[in-house]
């Protein structure tokens, strides 16, 4: 497949012959963003706690010599390389939150192949891969044309909706050419369609003067585990395509104390938002029902939503990453997602979201990533750049 | 005296964070034209080392030219150490291929003596490899002092700020080994030396001219022995300490802590002995000297410990007569 570019004659087939060499180079410059992968995951960030984390990643940003570093009013920290030509930008991002609070051990292990700790996959690694980007691109000898925005961005899991990518996009008005998610795992990570999806969190109580020799009295673990089953029974569609999970659910303190509350969060997504809000409004009338049966408060709150989005799998974008991936060794595996990728679609700019390496035990606290496949991982993001840089991803 | 101490320990106690620019660090030293090597003593320490050599190498050889030289010299570990050491760019030797005519004796202190021999630095800095938290500040910190300050021989690391909370302040601590065995022993025989916050930490820099002129036990009491040493030739003034914050480390056992303070026994005895304080001991200090900070200011707290005793009962008129 060859690819003529509208700008300088550079080839798409010219770029995927680059890619051993770049992954050579990588390697014998990965201390560049190893480092920064330990020194920011080691800080830890969770989501709505991100500053200093982000602070490291802001004074990189000032000395590898990037143009108006700063933080923004959600707490994102950005900066910009300049390009040749500057007339449009290229975005990429990595966020900074991780789903480890700060009473977890923070201390990465570095060994000869792997490195690992709470956080390096996700998303350590991937915000290192940004924040050394001007220094890698230096060492290898790559200017592009068009102006590079690098962002670092906060609020990103969870609860937190994409406050921070979506905040970031929606007040900083450049002319964005197209957007690269970066996250650490899992790499062959395809997405450029963001799935329509619904976090809602059901708050359960008994109340003070909750009769327990009523018909049907029980704790609220109980009373958890039927509305949970109740939920269960609102049909899940095939198509288009649907999911629920029940993510978390907490109640209770001990052996032998019927609980008097509990919490329960969901997850329900899907390729079509007609389908999550009819599958809304049924989990809010169950909810509403159960009350009035049991007198018990049940009451749902929707605490992230957001809608279907995307570009499509014949995009330029989408088919010069897939050849680029597979230049590099790496498997394509499309999967649509709910992360940052939505903010840069549902801001009008097509992108992509790649992952960089192998990852074991991912969110646990001894999670790690091996270090041989992030050379390639890191390849193919260069790459993309390049190649958006050059024309060659324009619909 | 309090005077004095109080002198030296606002001008010679630091804050890595007033080093901060490290830029600045290094047009100093090249304006000096002061070369400085790094050297991490090892044995079995493939956990920790891969990150410290990644991290130190590439944030203060790489990123800021402040070390020329980093090298790992080891005791002969029979783990990875040596392979994950070099595969991130560290200068790998054997203490043993080192000076091999004068023997090979095991020992965290026979690595930093021969380090002196291999290094070319006119400053080496000596870093602990089972540092899980290590960050650039456990170099940059010991090296500053010595770059900013040309009567500084010698920088000791000291960690924890100690912080003051709502119940009061927490004192300012040093590991089991120091609070129970070194800072009495100071209080007694070498009060100044109470200053220097963590005597044995195992982090601390200085002038070749001085490590050159000093023996090296190569066992526990090599810390101590630098101290007692450096103080009788050139006093307090050649000693900065600086405040690196947190050191997380493998916490050791009270075993293994007996044994640690049974050496720097030996090498304090022996000092005290050559410097005549045991043929003719000296009136004894009674005063015991510690550290409290109070909103970052290092406050010497000096208590007066006089061990009184009771002679035996049966000297005791009373006791004698007081069945008659």
């Amino acid at each position: 497949m060859t690819i003529e570019s509208m700008a300088d004659g550079m080839t798409l087939e010219s770029l995927l012959k680059d890619i051993p060499s770049l992954i050579k180079s990588l390697r014998e410059n990965r201390e560049t963003y190893l480092t920064d992968a330990v020194l920011l995951g080691e800080i830890p960030a969770p989501t709505f706690g991100e500053e200093e984390r982000v602070r490291l990643a802001l004074d990189r940003f000032r000395e590898n010599g990037l143009d108006d570093p700063e933080i923004d009013e959600f707490g994102n920290a950005s900066g910009i390389l300049p390009g040749k030509v500057g007339s449009s930008t290229i975005l990429v991002m990595a966020h900074a939150d991780s789903v480890f609070g700060p009473e977890v051990r923070h201390v990465l292990n570095v060994g000869s192949d792997s490195i690992s700790g709470p956080g390096i996959a996700d998303n350590a690694i991937g915000m290192a891969a940004i924040v050394g980007l001007p220094k890698l691109l230096d060492k290898l000898g790559i200017q592009l044309k068009d102006d590079l925005l690098l962002l670092i961005n906060t609020k990103s899991l969870g609860v937190a909706n994409l406050e921070g990518s979506r905040g970031f996009l929606e007040t900083k008005q450049r002319p964005i050419r197209a957007g690269i998610c970066v996250e650490g795992a899992e790499q062959g990570r395809l997405s450029y369609s963001g799935l329509g999806a619904l976090r809602g969190q059901i708050n359960l109580s008994l109340p003070s003067n909750y009769d327990w020799n009523r018909f049907g009295a029980a704790g609220a673990i109980s009373h958890l585990t039927r509305l949970v089953n109740q939920i269960m029974e609102i049909p899940v569609p095939k198509e288009p395509k649907t999911k629920m999970v029940f993510g978390e659910i907490h109640s209770g303190s001990s052996f032998n104390t019927s609980p008097k509350s509990g919490m329960l969060r969901f997850e329900i997504s899907s390729e079509g938002d007609e389908v999550v809000e009819e599958m809304e409004a049924q989990v809010n009338e169950l909810c509403e029902q159960y009350s009035l049966e049991t007198g018990l408060e049940v009451k749902m709150e929707v605490v992230a939503k957001r809608q279907n989005c995307g570009i499509p799998f014949t995009h330029p974008l989408v088919k010069t990453t897939r050849s680029i991936m597979s230049e590099a060794g790496i498997t394509p595996a499309v999967d649509p997602t709910t992360g940052d990728l939505n903010s840069i679609i549902l801001a009008g700019h097509p992108g992509v979201t790649l992952g960089l390496t192998q990852a074991e035990n991912l969110r646990e606290a001894n999670e790690s990533i091996k270090l041989e496949p992030l050379y390639s991982g890191i390849a193919q993001m260069i790459t993309l750049l390049r190649a958006i840089d050059q024309g060659l991803c324009e619909s | 005296m309090i005077g004095n101490n109080q002198k030296w320990l606002e001008n010679n106690t630091f804050h890595h964070g007033e080093f901060w620019d490290i830029l600045k660090l290094v047009e100093e030293k090249e304006k000096k034209g002061l070369k400085i090597s790094l050297c991490i003593p090892t044995l079995n320490e493939e956990k920790t080392i891969g990150k410290e050599v990644l991290i130190l190498r590439s944030e203060l050889m790489e990123r800021y030219p402040l070390i020329d030289e980093f090298a790992v010299i080891d005791s002969g570990s029979t783990d990875k150490t040596l392979e994950v050491a070099s595969n991130f760019g560290a200068d790998v030797y054997l203490a043993s291929d080192i000076l091999p005519e004068v023997g090979d004796k095991r020992g965290k202190g026979e690595n930093l003596w021969k380090a002196i021999h291999q290094l070319k630095g006119d400053i080496i800095c000596y870093v602990d490899a089972d540092i899980s938290n290590i960050h650039p500040r456990f170099v940059y910190g010991l090296i500053a002092p010595l770059i900013r300050k040309n009567e500084v021989q010698y920088v000791k690391a000291f960690y924890d700020r100690p912080l003051n909370y709502s119940s009061g302040l927490r004192s300012s601590g040093g590991g089991r080994v120091t609070e129970i065995l070194i800072r009495p022993l100071f209080s007694l025989f070498y009060p100044e030396l109470t200053n220097i916050v963590q005597p044995l930490s195992g982090e601390y820099a200085a002038r070749r001219e001085v490590l050159e002129v000093i023996p090296f036990p190569i066992g526990y009491g090599v810390e101590t022995s630098h101290l007692l040493d450096l103080y009788e030739k050139f006093g307090l003034e050649a000693f900065a300490q600086t405040d690196l914050d947190r050191r997380v480390h493998r916490n050791q056992t009270t075993n293994a802590l007996g044994k640690m303070s049974f050496g720097i026994l030996q090498t304090f005895f022996n000092r005290l002995h050559a410097q005549g304080k045991i043929d003719q001991m000296p009136n004894m200090e009674t005063f015991y000297r510690r550290f409290e900070v109070d909103d970052g200011v290092y406050n010497q707290i000096i208590q007066e410990v006089i061990e009184e005793e009771r002679p035996p009962m049966i000297d005791i008129e009373g006791y004698r007569n007081r069945n008659q």
